[in-house]
């Protein structure tokens, strides 16, 4: 059911034939393209491989931030469904996780080519990147559920969701690595569950070596947590959405 | 109070519709926004209407029952519990076999996607394997009669193609209740009398049709019972013929 929602996700946001192929590639580089121009060649910002760790925190912050803001919208999108049939509505915010984890995956492709800009040779801690994708989809299920009941219960906070967003992709070493931080802001960041995942992509792909326990652990307990939380009461919710969207 | 909707999960012989003092409550906040139970936790509740009370409904295998009344009354809300689409909040309901339903103007259906994209998806999710609802496109796009135009998206389908693309998937999903909400106003002459024709081999079969409308003549063709709902409320249930001519007398 999930692979059916997805599949109709993507076909209305990529149409159909051979283009959509080159729209799904063009997409992310379109989003993406802009920051890391911006620090490689405008700004031409010293440090190593300053495009390639901006890379890092770009790309899963798109699949995070693109997976909400698909969950913000997705019971009201699927508004005529709703209000038709009885399926299992607990699929919807996880089909907005599957449908931007595929279409992300283009975006992915901008961590080689920055690896082939600045000359990092891969290592076998690239092994890693499966996990950092992986913690990624799952904090980004996480997020869904809520954003999902956001999205019905309270529309007009849907624009300060994703600025909200937005503010923890700042206050996590997005833009600058964690190492190039000091002082009580290096002992903070850890907090934001962000941090662990962008620097779980650094070191797969720019340090080349395994990562602390802490950048697996605190995302996934965050995850866990907002699931705890979200779940049920997005269960318990979910029969009564034809109320809030018929 | 309890409220027991049957699993999604679908039994194959014939289907069985039971209500037992079913009732759906609608609860608002002070700007008349609509509260779910969760929600009044958040917000405090300022007024509360049932939009259905107390019903109590025993559908058998080959029954058919028009649901007659006004604008309001509670006739599509009725449907959308028997779609298993809202829980009741009082009473019980049992529906047993899978649900076929046509209750929006747009039938269930995403309008950028094609009438042969939306015929996969709502067959996923109305049960069918991939496999199964992709083995049954043809058939869809040959009953719909929609021609080259169950390649196109959806939006660009008249009222009336899209009632027809949703009873296709309907009949392509075999349910064993059948759900029809206004839905004869949308079609023309020729197709009314496919639905017409799909119902009563349905019933012929021990399968359920529920329809609501204000098209009498159409639902006299289909269903031998009636119910007129008043305020949520069934008022009068029996023969088609004598609940409506109560209903129009009142």
């Amino acid at each position: 059911m999930v692979a059916a929602l997805v599949r109709s996700d993507l076909r209305i946001r990529y149409g159909r034939g051979k283009v959509r192929v080159l729209k799904w590639l063009l997409d992310p580089v379109a989003a993406l393209g802009i920051y890391l121009v911006l620090v490689a060649v405008v700004l031409d910002r010293s440090g190593t491989a300053a495009g390639l760790s901006l890379a890092c925190a770009i790309v899963p912050f798109q699949l995070l931030i693109t997976s909400v803001l698909n969950a913000l919208q997705a019971v009201i999108l699927r508004s005529s469904i709703i209000v038709n049939m009885g399926f299992r509505r607990t699929l919807i915010p996880l089909s907005s996780v599957a449908t931007e984890s595929v279409a992300v995956l283009a975006s992915f492709t901008m961590l080689p080519l920055m690896m082939l800009v600045y000359g990092v040779a891969p290592t076998a801690a690239v092994l890693w990147v499966p996990v950092a994708f992986a913690v990624t989809v799952a904090l980004a299920a996480a997020l869904a559920y809520p954003a999902a009941l956001i999205g019905v219960w309270y529309p007009e906070m849907v624009p300060f969701s994703v600025s909200l967003l937005r503010a923890l992709f700042f206050i996590a070493p997005g833009i600058i690595a964690l190492d190039a931080i000091t002082g009580t802001a290096r002992d903070l960041l850890p907090i934001n569950p962000f941090t662990g995942i962008f620097e779980l992509f650094r070191h797969a792909l720019l340090y080349g070596d395994s990562p602390p326990a802490w950048q697996v652990l605190v995302p996934l307990g965050f995850a866990a947590a907002i699931l705890a939380l979200c779940l049920p009461l997005y269960r318990r919710e979910q029969g009564e959405l034809a109320k809030l969207v018929g | 109070m309890s409220a027991v909707v049957a699993e999604h999960g679908v039994r194959s012989g014939a289907g069985e519709v039971r209500l037992r003092g079913v009732g759906v409550r609608f609860d608002f906040d002070g700007q008349g926004r609509v509260l779910t139970p969760v929600l009044s936790h958040l917000r405090r509740r300022r007024g509360s209407a049932w939009g259905l009370s107390d019903v109590d409904l025993h559908l058998e295998p080959g029954s058919a029952l028009a649901l007659v009344g006004a604008t309001g009354s509670g006739k599509t809300t009725l449907l959308r519990v028997l779609a298993r689409v809202l829980p009741p909040d009082a009473g019980e309901a049992e529906i047993e076999g899978r649900v076929g339903s046509l209750l929006a103007a747009d039938a269930g259906l995403q309008l950028l996607l094609t009438g042969r994209e939306n015929s996969e998806l709502l067959g996923v999710l109305a049960g069918q394997s991939v496999r199964e609802a992709r083995a049954g496109l043809e058939a869809v796009a040959e009953r719909s009669r929609l021609g080259d135009a169950f390649d196109r998206p959806v939006h660009t389908y008249s009222a009336g193609m899209r009632a027809r693309l949703g009873l296709a998937v309907i009949q392509s999903i075999s349910p064993r209740v059948l759900l029809l909400d206004e839905v004869f106003e949308a079609l023309d002459h020729e197709f009314r009398g496919i639905v017409e024709r799909f119902a009563r081999g349905l019933r012929e079969r021990g399968g359920i049709v529920v329809a609501a409308g204000h098209d009498h003549d159409a639902l006299s063709r289909i269903c031998p019972q009636a119910a007129w709902l008043e305020g949520g409320r069934v008022r009068m249930q029996g023969p088609f013929a004598e609940v409506i001519a109560a209903y129009r007398a009142a």
